[in-house]
């Protein structure tokens, strides 16, 4: 009111974003506003909330809904020009700074079904939200989340001014520290934790809030503590999971502040975990989660946490088994008490019974051989039955996951995605900042190629510093390298970062969105500039560096010859290119349907490019989606692509897959496949793919497990079932088990003498098998005469398979050879797995 | 004595076979002439003719499920017994038919 009004422009708008006005748009907003000396007021009119629109933290806790009408008002001198400014943001931009929150993959490919031992035991299980799989067991360690020192030691404030200085020393001091850090750090997640909390470190409503309150004679401290309560209730009242998460960010930053303050750790005494243990919070800070003890760290139990809070995904990523969401659980355990955390499921078993215990320590067992197995096949190159290699590639967008995916087995880096160093601020990241990365990326390839693909944004990934236009289609528009003309400085930047990387590595260039040759033309004269410039400032480089092309718009795949002459190799990029080949959208329910990969139409049009583009003696491998589900991999192999590149997590069980499969017979099925008449066929003919995989035999080492120690029918049916699960013959262990199970409930397979067979019929077991277990001790079976039984005998078929009859022969003779007493004493008295193998073999007449 | 027998179970992988060995080993030491046909998940193994069954005193049927093409069995005298009796106690089978 004091304020001459001499201009305050407004305007409204309401809320195009359907995750609301979360921290990025509300950063990008903040920033533009900060431009301008005017006071920028912003008000939800729905709620009535006012918002500083200078600050971040302040609009996000104006809790902006899809839809809310918001007033944007502007008083100052140059109240005009950031109206205008402001309003160009809102209405051409602000509609396409939606993006998906991250996805959390909980489901996996074991539905939730409770193992029987779980169900027979009667044990009470809370159910969760995992976040980040695995099973962990230990003591339970019950943490305060973020706890603000309540009595501040009385002190009373002197001066404010001196009060207000040692805030902002504590400030600098705070920002400095997180900026060492940020130097430091390579983990693309942790980098962005980090950037998070400067924001909300310089954010202008805190620093407001602190001013305000020293201003009412409160301490340094006092001030923090209080501002610290006021934002975390603020925030904690918004309808967004996403923005109520952000409050554990402000408590950290907080608490850094009173450490700086007091000079001292105030997170005292610092969690420290002396043995196996769980640790139990409403929620943590990150810094909390890194300063614990990951080798004593078994799990973590969240209340208040979600799948987006930047705890959960720093747990994600260090591999540590998390549940959200678990209700009343959480009040129910107590300090000490032994726990397991089953994170594939989704449970916490807080009675740890016998059984219970047994089970989990099987299934830890059993993961880790699981692992085992996998890894032997991650190890090695790809190579199917009959001898044709397809390298396993990742798909990586930073660094720091190289070396995971190398572990996993990747046979190189099939697409680097570099926007992740162009998102997120206000800037374009240096030559130098690139380089590092780059370079980085290079050596971790220790000579196998990294496929560094250069920038690709548009208008659906807007970047602020671009001020790219607003487009009725961004999909057919400005993005990839159609913009690199225009953006010349941006895409030479990045061009030299790569090419000095290369001298570090086999790295390989790869441009997006290419429609045309002339495009390909002018990257390769700008490469050629570049190389001169390079060359002449003496800095080195890959001369050979091999440059191709994404293959993502279908005009690429017409104009393959001339193309051919100019790259060196393609990447089949198949979300794009499928839904550009349909005209469909796969992210639009009603027509997404029509985008499908595996439409017989699609797979002609595939065969064709990749057919061609080897037939020119050029390298061609797949970075889509479609490379990553195992179940196209028939039609791949059967396409003869040089590469696949997919998630890191993938990459052990494809390999595992394709050494299973014959290269010809997957020809043959491709063949069959592209004359469908239509997707249902095509599935039709996968789900039978049985055929094209290479036979396994019926039994072999890995399925005879001698002196096993089950103690019960249920332990050695479990056992039986994991050891199927382990050589990969089965992924759906409780829809086997409970497959078997049906069978003992018509009545007992325990034949007499010792011997049992229990058996199914069941899809949930990939090749037909028979498993065999000899018990250290006899278990109580209900067989036919009674006697425990010492031997048994898992037969698992398939329910519809070609080979049907030739395997349900072997059952037959075995089911009568079990009636002849000199068979039996012969496995009874074996005293090695490969004596009974060899017995087995002999005498069922098979091949192993 | 000459005896024809069936033998069937739900799933058709072991106890169908389990069964058959059973009969035919038993019969053969009793010293009767004997031929089972299984009925399991291969379908209808060793079937039995028409001549068969004319010939046969006997019919044991050792199954838990129907019996597929029941009507070759019109006018002969059956024994129907669960298919778990003629793997624990075959025998005690004969014995009855014996008896």
């Amino acid at each position: 009111m004091t304020q001459p009004v001499s201009t305050s422009p407004e305007f409204t708008f309401a809320c195009p974003l359907v995750n609301g006005l979360h921290a990025r748009p509300a950063s990008h907003l903040s920033g533009l506003a900060d431009d301008f000396a005017s006071d920028c007021s912003f008000t939800n009119l729905r709620n009535g909330a006012v918002a500083n629109a200078k600050s971040v933290l302040s609009i996000i806790a104006a809790d902006v809904r899809a839809g809310d009408e918001c007033r944007v008002r502007l008083s100052g001198a140059d109240a005009d020009a950031a109206c205008a400014t402001l309003r160009r943001f809102v209405e051409e931009d602000l509609p396409l700074c939606d993006e998906p929150l991250p996805e959390v993959a909980t489901g996996g490919d074991e539905s939730v079904v409770l193992p029987r031992a779980l169900r027979s035991a009667g044990v009470s299980c809370y159910p969760g939200v995992a976040v980040s799989r695995g099973i962990g067991r230990g003591k339970v360690v019950l943490v305060s989340s973020v706890a603000l020192p309540r009595e501040l030691s009385g002190e009373t404030a002197t001066d404010p001014l001196r009060e207000q200085e040692r805030i902002a020393r504590a400030v600098a001091q705070v920002r400095a520290r997180i900026e060492a850090m940020l130097v430091r750090q390579t983990s693309a997640t942790e980098a962005a934790i980090l950037k998070a909390h400067l924001a909300m470190l310089t954010d202008v409503s805190l620093a407001d809030k602190l001013s305000e309150l020293i201003a009412q004679g409160r301490t340094s401290a006092q001030a923090v503590v209080e501002a610290c309560e006021f934002f975390v209730a603020v925030l904690r009242q918004t309808e967004s999971a996403y923005i109520r998460e952000r409050a554990a960010d402000v408590q950290d930053i907080c608490l850094q502040l009173l450490e700086e303050i007091y000079g001292r750790e105030l997170q005292s005494p610092a969690i420290e975990l002396r043995e196996p243990s769980v640790v139990v919070a409403e929620t943590l800070a990150p810094r909390q989660l890194l300063s614990l003890d990951r080798r004593q760290l078994r799990a973590l139990v969240l209340e208040r946490a979600s799948a987006t809070s930047h705890v959960v995904i720093l747990a994600r990523s260090l591999g540590i088994p998390t549940l959200v969401e678990v209700g009343q659980a959480a009040l129910s355990l107590s300090q000490g008490q032994e726990i397991i955390v089953d994170a594939d499921r989704g449970l916490i078993i807080p009675q740890l019974t016998t059984a219970v215990g047994r089970f989990y320590e099987r299934e830890l067992r059993t993961l880790r051989r699981r692992q085992d197995t996998l890894s032997r096949y991650a190890t090695a190159p790809a190579m199917t039955a009959d001898g044709q290699s397809l390298e396993v590639a990742a798909n990586v967008s930073s660094a720091g996951e190289l070396t995971t995916a190398f572990e996993r087995g990747a046979d190189g880096v099939g697409l680097f995605r570099t926007e992740m160093l162009f998102v997120g601020r206000d800037s374009a990241p240096t030559e130098e900042e690139q380089f590092e990365v780059y370079a980085e990326a290079a050596r971790a390839g220790a000579g196998r190629a990294v496929v560094i693909r250069m920038f690709d944004v548009g208008g659906d990934k807007p970047l602020p510093y671009l001020h790219l236009p607003r487009e009725a289609n961004p999909f057919l528009g400005y993005r990839g390298a159609r913009l690199y003309a225009e953006h010349l400085e941006l895409f030479r930047t990045q061009l030299r970062a790569i090419l000095r990387a290369s001298a570090f590595g086999r790295v390989w260039l790869m441009i997006p969105m290419i429609s045309s040759i002339e495009e390909v033309g002018w990257v390769k004269a700008q490469i050629a500039e570049v190389r001169g410039e390079l060359k002449t400032e003496g800095i080195s480089f890959d001369p050979l560096m091999r440059f191709g092309i994404m293959c993502e718009v279908p005009s690429v795949a017409f104009i393959l010859e001339e193309l051919c002459a100019e790259v060196d190799f393609f990447s089949v990029g198949t979300n794009d290119l499928c839904q550009y080949f349909f005209a469909a959208d796969r992210d639009n329910a009603k027509v997404s349907v029509l985008s499908d990969v595996r439409r017989p139409g699609f797979l002609r049009f595939l065969r064709q490019i990749v057919c061609e583009v080897r037939a020119r003696g050029k390298w061609v491998g797949m970075c889509g989606e479609m490379a990553g589900d195992a179940r196209n991999l028939p039609l791949l192999l059967g396409m003869g692509l040089d590469e696949i590149s997919v998630a890191s997590s993938e990459i052990p069980t494809l390999k595992e897959r394709i050494s299973r499969l014959s290269a010809g017979d997957c020809e043959q099925l491709l063949a069959r496949a592209v004359a469908c008449r239509g997707v249902g066929e095509v599935e039709a003919l996968l789900e039978h793919e049985q055929s094209s995989a290479r036979e396994r035999p019926l039994l072999d080492r890995e399925l005879v497990i001698i002196e096993s120690e089950s103690e019960s029918k249920e332990e050695a049916i479990r056992e039986l079932v994991d050891a199927l699960y382990i050589a990969g013959r089965t992924r759906e262990r409780e829809r086997l088990e409970d497959g078997v199970w049906a069978r003992e409930a018509v009545y007992s397979t325990g034949l007499g003498h010792g011997f049992a067979i229990p058996h199914c019929k069941s899809n949930a077991v990939a090749d037909d098998s028979i498993c065999v277990l000899k018990l250290k001790e006899p278990v109580e079976w209900g067989a036919l005469d009674a006697e425990p039984v010492s031997v048994v005998i898992l037969l698992a078929m398939r329910e519809s398979d070609a080979t049907a009859n030739r395997h349900m022969q072997v059952f037959a003779r075995l089911a009568r050879k079990l009636m002849d007493e000199d068979f039996r004493e012969r496995l009874l008295s074996a005293e090695d797995a490969a004596s009974v193998l060899t017995h087995l073999a002999s005498e069922l007449e098979i091949a192993l | 004595m000459r005896i024809v027998a069936v033998t069937a179970c739900p799933t058709g992988i072991a106890h169908t076979y389990m069964a058959a060995e059973q009969l035919e080993k038993t019969a053969r030491a009793l010293g009767h002439e004997i031929k089972v046909e299984t009925q399991g998940a291969m379908g209808i193994e060793n079937e039995l003719s028409a001549d068969d069954i004319r010939r046969a005193e006997v019919a044991i049927f050792a199954v838990d499920i129907e019996v597929e093409k029941l009507e070759r069995f019109d006018g002969v005298k059956v024994i129907r017994v669960p298919v778990q009796d003629a793997i624990k106690n075959p025998k005690g089978i004969f014995a009855k038919i014996q008896g």
